[in-house]
């Protein structure tokens, strides 16, 4: 199991700095005037200047070197446009933590909700609560995001007696975000949760227990339940990694300082320091999804073995 | 056998099931009397209804059936009040059945445990529902089942998943927890077909064994006439949803009166003659959307009289055990012979009855 994970962790290593490399590559072919932040006043001679003293005029191959060296220690270079001179590093501090917390409360909030909703769904299948909850549900992911979180944010805000702007230090001030943020990954949930939980109630082992006298409701929590999750569980470390860095239009909507709009702004502005310093947190969080999910697989069924090709069907 | 020494007695069972809007009428008025502590077999081809018949028993039929006629008694103990499970409704009702007092084990071993439970879970899940039972002393009683049905270092193989077991070992498994839930009647439902020759054997010694030490009443599904000859007291041949002749398995084998039973056992790969086609049951079952008229093999019989298209045939009795429904065996009847095939088995039994 060790040797396993060592080279499960050895390959998203691989993969991740593949990526970063070829990021930071294609961005050696953007315009120099990510660079510089007054770049319509400097002469060309400047510009050159500017460019030797930060070593992008050296061949590739070294500048990629000393971008990892760097990125090892910690050092992911200078904004130059978005905050002039502030260290990458930095303002990804200043913008993640909010991220975070905001996106562990949907996360939260989207599993209390949606679980239980695929739950009651699977076991009561084309009666009264499956009806409703399909309602609910098509309601999420029909509806274009867009028009209902407007919709929340109009009249939640009344609602509660918060203003539009963002502040973090009322707890008020979070519960129509992550709301928002939830709802996505809720109608996702509840959705597979019974589409698997109706599969299995198919299965042989199912008609089993009730021959063997266990009841609807024990056979739903207590077989169909887990089996149906098994496949469900491997998309959970991705979906709340992705709330995490930053849900883009809830951010400005509420202006919530996060990860979000940082990206977004960058990109736009051509701060290419920062957007390679984004990308390489967003690669990050990607192949550390991947790999929860397949972990938390192979935890939950024991079919499912490390390394060794066995067992199973 | 005595009147009160029955444990399920049917009466004229009838079983429908609504598909889309037609009617499938899969058991057709079928009478059984199921004694205490014998095996019967039930044979017939698929589609028969032998499944439907014997999940009826347990309230295990699929949403889209019923029971549209008849009665069906069950006697927990010796002359006692029986329990009409005909009219149990709900599901209430039947978890005082199921498991408890009829068990089930079933065809595909392969797919019957739940993948991501260990072993002793799932037959101390039986235990703990049927006998009352709970932590350690329900583990104790769950390690003796496993030992009883023949698994090695039952510890160890406690903790394990169905998938650590080979297809043998999981229907013990399986045998396991249907004796965990302590029932008086073990219905198994083609227990050996998924298994190769060799592990047949032992499941079917296992039952037996089984079967002497919780003094079970077995209904044995298959439609295998093998496993029939090796285990099976009495049996039942079922045809379109009826049972067309009931005996014991002697009677069945060596004087068998139904022309399905004369074809199914000339059917058999053992009675083929080297060098010719082996024998095939002509046509196909009945359709059971329609009404079916007269006797429902008259079709596929070559030898059908005109009365078995017209009348359904009664039972006629041969011996006390031994009954028919064949209008062969009505007094007026022409004498019609049974196939070469069957009356082999017959010589060969009386070859049996000289030496014995």
């Amino acid at each position: 199991m060790v040797q396993y994970l060592a080279k499960r962790i050895g390959r998203s290593i691989l993969t991740l700095f593949v990526i970063v490399t070829l990021v930071f590559c294609l961005l050696r072919l953007m315009p120099v005037e990510g660079y510089f932040s007054n770049y319509e006043k400097m002469t060309p001679a400047q510009v050159q200047a500017g460019l030797q003293s930060m070593g992008l005029l050296d061949p590739l191959p070294v500048q990629v070197g000393r971008f990892w060296k760097n990125a090892l220690q910690g050092d992911l270079g200078v904004s130059h446009i978005y905050k002039v001179n502030a260290p990458v590093t930095q303002i990804l501090a200043q913008k993640l933590p909010i991220s975070i917390q905001m996106g562990v409360c949907a996360m939260m909030l989207s599993l209390v909700l949606g679980i239980p909703l695929g739950l009651v769904m699977g076991r009561y299948k084309n009666h009264l609560p499956d009806k409703l909850g399909t309602a609910v549900i098509v309601l999420i992911q029909a509806v274009p995001a867009a028009v209902y979180f407007l919709y929340i944010q109009m009249y939640g805000t009344t609602a509660l007696g918060v203003g539009l702007l963002f502040n973090a230090a009322d707890w008020r001030y979070w519960v129509l975000p992550v709301c928002s943020m939830s709802l996505a990954n809720l109608a996702f949930y509840a959705m597979w949760l019974r589409r698997y939980m109706v599969d299995e109630s198919n299965k042989d082992y199912v008609r089993l227990a009730r021959a063997k006298g266990v009841s609807e409701t024990n056979i739903s929590l207590h077989h169909v339940f887990r089996n149906a999750m098994v496949p469900l569980v491997q998309y959970i470390p991705s979906a709340f990694l992705n709330t995490v860095v930053g849900s883009i239009y809830i951010e400005s909507l509420y202006s919530i300082p996060g990860m979000g709009g940082l990206l977004v702004t960058c990109v736009q502005r051509h701060d290419n320091t920062m957007v390679q310093g984004i990308v390489l947190l967003y690669a990050c969080v990607g192949i550390l999804g991947l790999f929860l999910g397949d972990l938390l697989m192979v935890l939950i069924d024991p079919r499912i073995s490390f390394g060794k090709k066995e067992g199973g069907r | 056998m005595e009147q009160n020494d029955r444990i399920l007695s049917v009466q004229d069972l009838h079983v429908k099931f609504d598909l889309r809007g037609r009617v499938l009428h899969a058991i057709r008025g079928v009478d059984l009397e199921l004694y205490r502590g014998e095996v019967l077999a039930i044979v017939g081809e698929s589609g028969s209804g032998k499944s439907v018949f014997t999940k009826s028993f347990m309230g295990l039929l699929d949403a889209n059936g019923s029971i549209t006629g008849g009665t069906m008694d069950y006697y927990p103990t010796p002359g006692g009040e029986p329990v009409r499970l005909s009219c149990l409704k709900g599901e209430k009702d039947w978890l005082r059945i199921r498991g408890r007092e009829i068990a089930m084990v079933m065809q595909d071993p392969m797919t019957s445990l739940n993948p991501l439970k260990t072993i002793g879970e799932q037959i101390m899940e039986a235990v703990c529902l049927h006998q009352g039972l709970k932590g350690a002393a329900a583990r104790e009683k769950a390690l003796e089942y496993l030992r009883d049905v023949g698994i090695r270092d039952p510890e160890q193989r406690f903790r394990q998943y169905p998938h650590e077991f080979s297809g043998g070992m999981r229907q013990r498994v399986v045998i396991a927890i249907a004796l965990a839930c302590s029932p008086r009647i073990l219905i198994c439902d083609e227990p050996t077909t998924a298994l190769d020759v060799t592990i047949q054997a032992q499941i079917l010694q296992l039952l037996k064994q089984m079967r002497q030490k919780y003094h079970l009443t077995i209904v044995m599904i298959t439609h295998d006439l093998g496993v029939v000859a090796n285990i099976a007291d009495r049996v039942a041949v079922m045809y379109a949803g009826d049972i067309v002749e009931i005996g014991t398995a002697d009677e069945i084998y060596y004087d068998p009166r139904h022309p399905y039973t004369w074809a199914l056992l000339s059917s058999m790969p053992q009675m083929g003659v080297k060098g010719q086609d082996l024998f095939n049951i002509l046509g196909t079952p009945p359709n059971l959307f329609a009404e079916i008229r007269g006797d429902a093999f008259a079709p596929r019989n070559p030898q059908a009289l005109k009365i078995d298209f017209v009348k359904r045939p009664p039972y006629f009795s041969v011996t006390p055990t031994h009954k028919a429904k064949t209008w062969l065996l009505d007094p007026r009847a022409p004498q019609v012979e049974p196939p070469a095939a069957v009356k082999l088995l017959r010589k060969e039994a009386s070859v049996h009855d000289r030496t014995r």
